[in-house]
Protein backbone atom coordinates (compact mmCIF):
# COMPACT_ATOMS: atom_id res chain seq x y z
CA UNK A 1 0.00 0.00 0.00
CA UNK A 2 2.92 2.69 1.38
CA UNK A 3 4.66 1.78 -2.37
CA UNK A 4 1.21 3.59 -4.25
CA UNK A 5 1.15 6.78 -1.58
CA UNK A 6 2.84 9.47 -4.28
CA UNK A 7 2.48 12.61 -1.82
CA UNK A 8 1.68 16.02 -3.47
CA UNK A 9 3.82 17.55 -0.79
CA UNK A 10 6.82 16.59 1.24
CA UNK A 11 7.94 17.97 3.77
CA UNK A 12 11.93 17.14 4.92
CA UNK A 13 12.13 17.64 9.16
CA UNK A 14 14.43 15.57 9.69
CA UNK A 15 16.82 16.19 12.46
CA UNK A 16 13.59 18.58 14.09
CA UNK A 17 12.81 17.37 17.66
CA UNK A 18 9.40 18.26 18.96
CA UNK A 19 7.85 20.62 17.94
CA UNK A 20 9.71 20.89 14.94
CA UNK A 21 8.27 18.45 12.48
CA UNK A 22 4.55 18.94 13.65
CA UNK A 23 5.01 22.57 13.48
CA UNK A 24 6.16 22.31 9.84
CA UNK A 25 2.79 20.06 9.27
CA UNK A 26 0.69 22.39 10.26
CA UNK A 27 2.28 25.43 8.58
CA UNK A 28 1.91 23.31 5.15
CA UNK A 29 -1.84 21.99 6.29
CA UNK A 30 -3.40 25.32 6.89
CA UNK A 31 -2.65 26.24 2.97
CA UNK A 32 -3.33 23.32 1.39
CA UNK A 33 -6.60 22.64 -0.83
CA UNK A 34 -8.86 19.71 0.56
CA UNK A 35 -7.37 16.21 -0.72
CA UNK A 36 -3.56 17.04 -0.45
CA UNK A 37 -1.39 14.43 0.35
CA UNK A 38 1.68 15.32 2.49
CA UNK A 39 4.56 13.37 3.55
CA UNK A 40 6.42 14.42 6.75
CA UNK A 41 9.49 13.11 6.91
CA UNK A 42 11.19 12.84 10.65
CA UNK A 43 13.82 11.13 13.13
CA UNK A 44 12.16 12.14 15.88
CA UNK A 45 9.85 9.40 17.55
CA UNK A 46 7.19 11.25 19.42
CA UNK A 47 6.54 12.98 16.57
CA UNK A 48 5.96 9.75 14.77
CA UNK A 49 3.41 8.93 17.49
CA UNK A 50 2.13 12.01 18.20
CA UNK A 51 1.84 13.85 14.65
CA UNK A 52 -0.97 10.74 13.45
CA UNK A 53 -2.97 11.85 17.27
CA UNK A 54 -2.82 15.55 15.88
CA UNK A 55 -3.96 14.51 12.56
CA UNK A 56 -7.03 13.09 13.78
CA UNK A 57 -7.82 15.62 16.32
CA UNK A 58 -7.48 18.41 13.27
CA UNK A 59 -10.05 16.40 11.30
CA UNK A 60 -7.61 15.05 8.61
CA UNK A 61 -6.58 11.55 7.83
CA UNK A 62 -3.60 9.56 8.10
CA UNK A 63 -3.25 7.59 5.34
CA UNK A 64 0.44 5.24 6.38
CA UNK A 65 3.50 5.73 9.17
CA UNK A 66 6.38 4.24 7.28
CA UNK A 67 9.32 3.74 9.93
CA UNK A 68 13.03 3.28 7.33
CA UNK A 69 14.80 1.33 9.60
CA UNK A 70 18.01 1.49 8.02
CA UNK A 71 17.96 4.70 7.28
CA UNK A 72 16.80 5.35 10.71
CA UNK A 73 13.44 7.85 9.62
CA UNK A 74 9.66 7.97 9.65
CA UNK A 75 7.71 8.54 6.34
CA UNK A 76 4.33 10.04 8.16
CA UNK A 77 1.76 10.28 4.69
CA UNK A 78 -1.58 12.28 5.66
CA UNK A 79 -4.34 13.76 3.38
CA UNK A 80 -6.02 16.90 4.04
CA UNK A 81 -9.58 17.00 4.22
CA UNK A 82 -10.22 20.45 4.52
CA UNK B 1 -12.80 26.78 28.53
CA UNK B 2 -11.74 28.34 25.82
CA UNK B 3 -7.71 27.98 25.48
CA UNK B 4 -5.18 28.28 27.97
CA UNK B 5 -3.86 31.32 29.84
CA UNK B 6 0.18 30.38 30.77
CA UNK B 7 1.41 32.31 33.69
CA UNK B 8 5.36 31.95 32.89
CA UNK B 9 7.42 32.34 36.16
CA UNK B 10 10.24 30.46 35.47
CA UNK B 11 13.75 30.60 34.03
CA UNK B 12 14.70 26.76 34.08
CA UNK B 13 15.11 25.91 30.76
CA UNK B 14 12.87 22.53 31.17
CA UNK B 15 10.18 24.80 32.04
CA UNK B 16 10.91 27.41 29.33
CA UNK B 17 10.94 24.58 27.02
CA UNK B 18 7.78 22.86 27.81
CA UNK B 19 5.65 25.82 27.60
CA UNK B 20 7.12 26.69 24.46
CA UNK B 21 6.22 23.70 22.87
CA UNK B 22 2.68 22.93 24.14
CA UNK B 23 1.63 26.35 23.83
CA UNK B 24 2.59 26.55 20.14
CA UNK B 25 1.05 23.14 19.49
CA UNK B 26 -1.81 24.47 20.77
CA UNK B 27 -2.46 27.76 18.57
CA UNK B 28 -1.04 26.38 16.05
CA UNK B 29 -4.28 23.52 16.26
CA UNK B 30 -6.85 26.99 16.50
CA UNK B 31 -6.51 26.69 20.21
CA UNK B 32 -5.84 30.26 22.11
CA UNK B 33 -3.40 30.99 23.99
CA UNK B 34 -2.13 33.90 26.08
CA UNK B 35 1.18 33.76 27.95
CA UNK B 36 1.80 36.15 30.87
CA UNK B 37 5.72 36.10 31.58
CA UNK B 38 6.35 37.50 35.01
CA UNK B 39 9.27 37.81 37.14
CA UNK B 40 11.97 35.11 36.17
CA UNK B 41 10.08 33.45 33.38
CA UNK B 42 10.42 37.48 31.52
CA UNK B 43 13.92 37.39 32.42
CA UNK B 44 14.47 34.43 30.25
CA UNK B 45 13.18 36.45 27.25
CA UNK B 46 15.78 39.01 27.95
CA UNK B 47 18.04 39.59 24.65
CA UNK B 48 21.41 39.15 26.44
CA UNK B 49 20.56 35.95 28.36
CA UNK B 50 19.23 34.83 25.13
CA UNK B 51 22.99 35.06 24.04
CA UNK B 52 24.28 33.79 26.08
CA UNK B 53 21.98 31.10 26.68
CA UNK B 54 22.76 31.33 30.91
CA UNK B 55 19.84 29.82 31.58
CA UNK B 56 19.18 27.08 34.61
CA UNK B 57 19.01 23.69 33.70
CA UNK B 58 18.58 20.08 35.19
CA UNK B 59 19.34 16.77 33.32
CA UNK B 60 17.07 17.15 30.44
CA UNK B 61 18.36 20.97 29.79
CA UNK B 62 22.20 19.49 29.62
CA UNK B 63 21.24 17.13 26.99
CA UNK B 64 19.19 19.91 25.15
CA UNK B 65 22.23 22.44 24.88
CA UNK B 66 24.47 19.11 24.34
CA UNK B 67 22.73 17.81 21.25
CA UNK B 68 24.86 18.73 18.56
CA UNK B 69 22.86 16.21 15.62
CA UNK B 70 19.55 17.91 16.14
CA UNK B 71 17.35 20.65 15.37
CA UNK B 72 15.68 21.40 19.19
CA UNK B 73 14.05 24.99 18.68
CA UNK B 74 14.22 26.91 21.99
CA UNK B 75 11.23 27.94 23.49
CA UNK B 76 10.96 31.59 21.84
CA UNK B 77 11.44 30.13 18.48
CA UNK B 78 8.85 27.83 18.37
CA UNK B 79 6.68 30.28 20.45
CA UNK B 80 7.57 32.91 17.18
CA UNK B 81 6.89 30.24 15.18
CA UNK B 82 3.33 29.69 16.33
CA UNK B 83 2.54 33.40 16.48
CA UNK B 84 2.23 33.27 12.69
CA UNK B 85 0.01 30.51 12.40
CA UNK B 86 -2.37 30.65 15.50
CA UNK B 87 -3.96 32.43 18.05
CA UNK B 88 -0.69 33.20 20.44
CA UNK B 89 -0.32 36.39 22.58
CA UNK B 90 2.31 37.14 24.52
CA UNK B 91 2.76 39.49 26.88
CA UNK B 92 5.69 41.08 29.45
CA UNK B 93 4.53 41.58 33.13
CA UNK B 94 4.72 45.54 33.58
CA UNK B 95 5.86 44.96 37.44
CA UNK B 96 9.10 43.04 36.41
CA UNK B 97 10.29 45.98 33.89
CA UNK B 98 9.99 48.42 36.48
CA UNK B 99 12.01 46.71 39.03
CA UNK B 100 14.48 46.25 36.69
CA UNK B 101 13.94 49.83 34.62
CA UNK B 102 13.66 47.68 31.19
CA UNK B 103 11.28 48.25 28.32
CA UNK B 104 10.31 45.96 25.76
CA UNK B 105 13.29 46.44 23.70
CA UNK B 106 15.64 44.56 26.17
CA UNK B 107 13.37 41.14 25.33
CA UNK B 108 13.05 39.46 22.52
CA UNK B 109 10.24 40.38 19.47
CA UNK B 110 7.34 38.11 20.42
CA UNK B 111 5.75 40.33 23.22
CA UNK B 112 2.68 41.87 22.13
CA UNK B 113 2.22 44.00 24.70
CA UNK B 114 3.13 44.97 28.81
CA UNK B 115 0.31 43.77 31.27
CA UNK B 116 -0.12 44.19 34.65
CA UNK B 117 -2.04 41.61 36.52
CA UNK B 118 -5.28 43.17 36.58
CA UNK B 119 -5.12 43.38 32.35
CA UNK B 120 -3.74 39.72 32.19
CA UNK B 121 -6.44 38.12 34.59
CA UNK B 122 -9.10 40.27 31.93
CA UNK B 123 -7.45 38.29 29.20
CA UNK B 124 -7.49 34.82 31.22
CA UNK B 125 -11.00 35.31 32.53
CA UNK B 126 -12.51 32.72 29.44
CA UNK B 127 -9.42 30.10 29.58
CA UNK B 128 -7.44 28.06 31.82
CA UNK B 129 -4.93 29.18 33.84
CA UNK B 130 -1.62 27.35 33.94
CA UNK B 131 0.99 28.27 36.22
CA UNK B 132 4.49 27.76 35.60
Amino acid sequence: MTESITPDVTIDSRGATCPGPLMDLIGKVKKADPGTVVELMTTDTSSSHDVPEWVAKAGHETLDVVEHEDEGYWSVFIETTK
Amino acid sequence: MTGYAIVLESARLERLQAVGNIAAIAAASEVPVDIFATMGGLEAFDNERMASMDYEVGEVGRAMLAAEDVDMPMFFESIAQAKEIGPLHVYACELSMDMLGKSLDDYHEVFDDVLGVSGFLTHAQDKQVIFV
